[in-house]
């Protein structure tokens, strides 16, 4: 058996989750996910500014503080945290560390911002059994973090399609950190959710798992928790992935005293494409939101919309009028409705131009006229799109430090 | 008399891309059975008007439905003006959703 914890689900998670995991119990990995498709914009656009940056900042500051103590109780770290700059942030830690590049396609995809292959687990198994102590990735799948220290453990084959596909989805229980303890959870009344205690798969070399947590934790690993988890962000049950295809209409979850025990998982070989995660710059955008109270909302509404669009022209307006305003409220809040006005466009100046022209409004427009926050000057914002490449168009590779 | 389908269903709603997943599940074999035959891809769009293109998935084995919203979130989650741009809500709304739900499964 073989426990991997989790400590982060996203960057920006609880900066605490890593003492707490090495701290609370014992383990035998730690992973933690910091990229989702947006994180993978906003490190481009750390990039752009700084080409030494392009990896998860918070992970350095986790590790500042937790990298010795991981050391001393032999918790081998794997982290995407790397990010778009995985040599970088390797270069960083003072430990036996090896990073897994070759996901970077900016080569084939030359418009996009970033573009970046989803790869395997097979470069961190390798760097594992090469010694490594700290693993770190850029753009993995978020199971490979868990798949690749499970295969490199109990020395599975890159066939063994179901223990693959069992640590994939002990993966992809544990990449959202806290979600499944508890966390984001309907039944939420039902047990304590205040502060719910990461994540652990004790995983077994058939590839079945106990998820748990550590003792005197917060929240709870139910199947009820753990079934939640399972269907974010899924699609068809055929769960595709670059090292196995899992079968998610075949998982069996039981309840047991320390969690529930995911087993039957059954795995096939995965698509001959890797999937590519792209991010282009699609422009600027700013937006903000007028109160109208009381009567005549839609009247208010269309004043304002007619008032903006000659200042700045109708072009990249989005409007949503919510009606979330109650006929003869007793608070002014019930009695007021919420117009969200956007702007997209290609040009930072227009961008900048709608906060101006929104704010002339304010003694010239409808009764009670007011916005929740002044807007700003506006933010780059991405589009993310999905391409597929052919196997041999990816190189990826497992480097020792 | 009509009930929320929160009162037998919890649920989970992400994006992906510009689509949004919007997994459903039961607690009992009985409560799957029934929700199976109601929570068609029709009847999720009549509950979710602001739906489009839906496909929809069985997992008996989770007691569960999962479905894929298509296109809901434009062309994803930076640069999205809907309201919850990464549908992390949309499952709350379903749950909130009345449906007339058998006597025996309340």
């Amino acid at each position: 058996m073989i426990r991997i914890g989790n400590a982060s689900g996203f960057y920006g998670d609880r900066l605490s989750a890593m003492r707490e995991q090495l701290e609370g119990g014992e383990l035998d990995v730690l992973t933690g996910d910091y990229l989702a498709e947006l994180t993978m914009l906003i490190l481009g656009r750390d990039r752009m500014k700084d080409s030494s940056l392009g990896y998860a900042k918070t992970f350095l500051r986790q590790m500042e503080d937790c990298l010795g103590l991981a050391l001393d109780k032999g918790v081998k770290i794997v982290t995407n945290a790397g990010g778009l700059n995985p040599e970088g942030l390797a270069r960083k830690l003072d430990a036996k560390v090896g990073y897994v590049t070759g996901d970077d396609l900016r080569v084939r995809f030359p418009d996009a911002l970033t573009a970046n292959a989803y790869l395997g687990a097979w470069e961190i198994a390798e760097c594992l059994n090469q010694g490594a102590q700290v693993v770190v990735t850029g753009r993995v799948t978020d199971a490979s973090l868990v798949v690749g220290p499970a295969a490199a453990h109990f020395g599975w084959a890159r066939d063994d399609w179901d223990r693959l596909a069992g640590a994939t989805v002990a993966g992809h229980v544990l990449e959202c950190g806290t979600q499944a303890t508890g966390g984001n959870f309907s039944f939420f009344t039902e047990i304590d959710a205040t502060r719910p205690g990461f994540p652990i798969a004790e995983i077994d070399e058939d590839g079945s798992c106990l998820i748990t947590k550590h003792d005197g934790t917060g929240g709870a690993v139910t199947t009820d928790t753990v079934t939640a988890q399972l269907l974010y962000e899924i699609g068809a049950p055929e769960y595709l992935g670059p090292d196995v295809t899992t079968h998610f209409d075949t998982i069996e979850l039981a309840q047991e005293e320390r969690g529930v025990r995911i087993s039957g998982t059954r795995g096939s070989p995965p698509p001959d494409t890797l999937k590519v995660c792209l991010n282009t710059l699609g422009g600027f955008r700013n937006s903000t939101t007028f109160v109208l109270t009381g009567l005549d909302v839609e009247a208010k509404a269309e004043l304002v919309k007619r008032q903006l669009r000659d200042a700045v022209g109708d072009d990249g307006l989005t409007w949503t009028l919510a009606r979330t305003d109650h006929a003869d409220a007793d608070t002014e809040e019930r009695a007021s409705a919420l117009l969200h006005a956007t702007i997209k466009t290609a040009d930072p100046k227009r961008a900048k131009g709608f906060s101006r022209a929104a704010i002339e409004l304010a003694l010239a427009s409808y009764p009670g006229f007011h916005v929740t926050a002044p807007p700003g000057d506006g933010v780059p914002f991405g589009v993310y799109k999905a391409a597929y490449v052919k196997r041999d168009e990816v190189s990826a590779k497992a480097v020792l430090l | 008399m009509k009930r929320p389908l929160g009162v037998i269903a919890g649920a989970r709603s992400g994006d992906k891309g510009g689509d949004a997943n919007l997994g459903i599940w039961t607690r009992t074999p009985e409560a799957y059975e029934w929700l199976k035959g109601f929570l068609t891809t029709e009847k999720l769009k009549e509950l979710l008007p602001e739906a489009n293109e839906v496909s929809r998935y069985e997992l008996p084995n989770l007691k569960a439905l999962n479905f894929v919203l298509h296109g809901l979130l434009g062309e994803g989650v930076a640069s999205s003006t809907r309201f919850d741009p990464q549908a992390k809500a949309l499952g709350e709304w379903l749950r909130s959703r009345e449906a007339e739900i058998p006597e025996e499964l309340l």
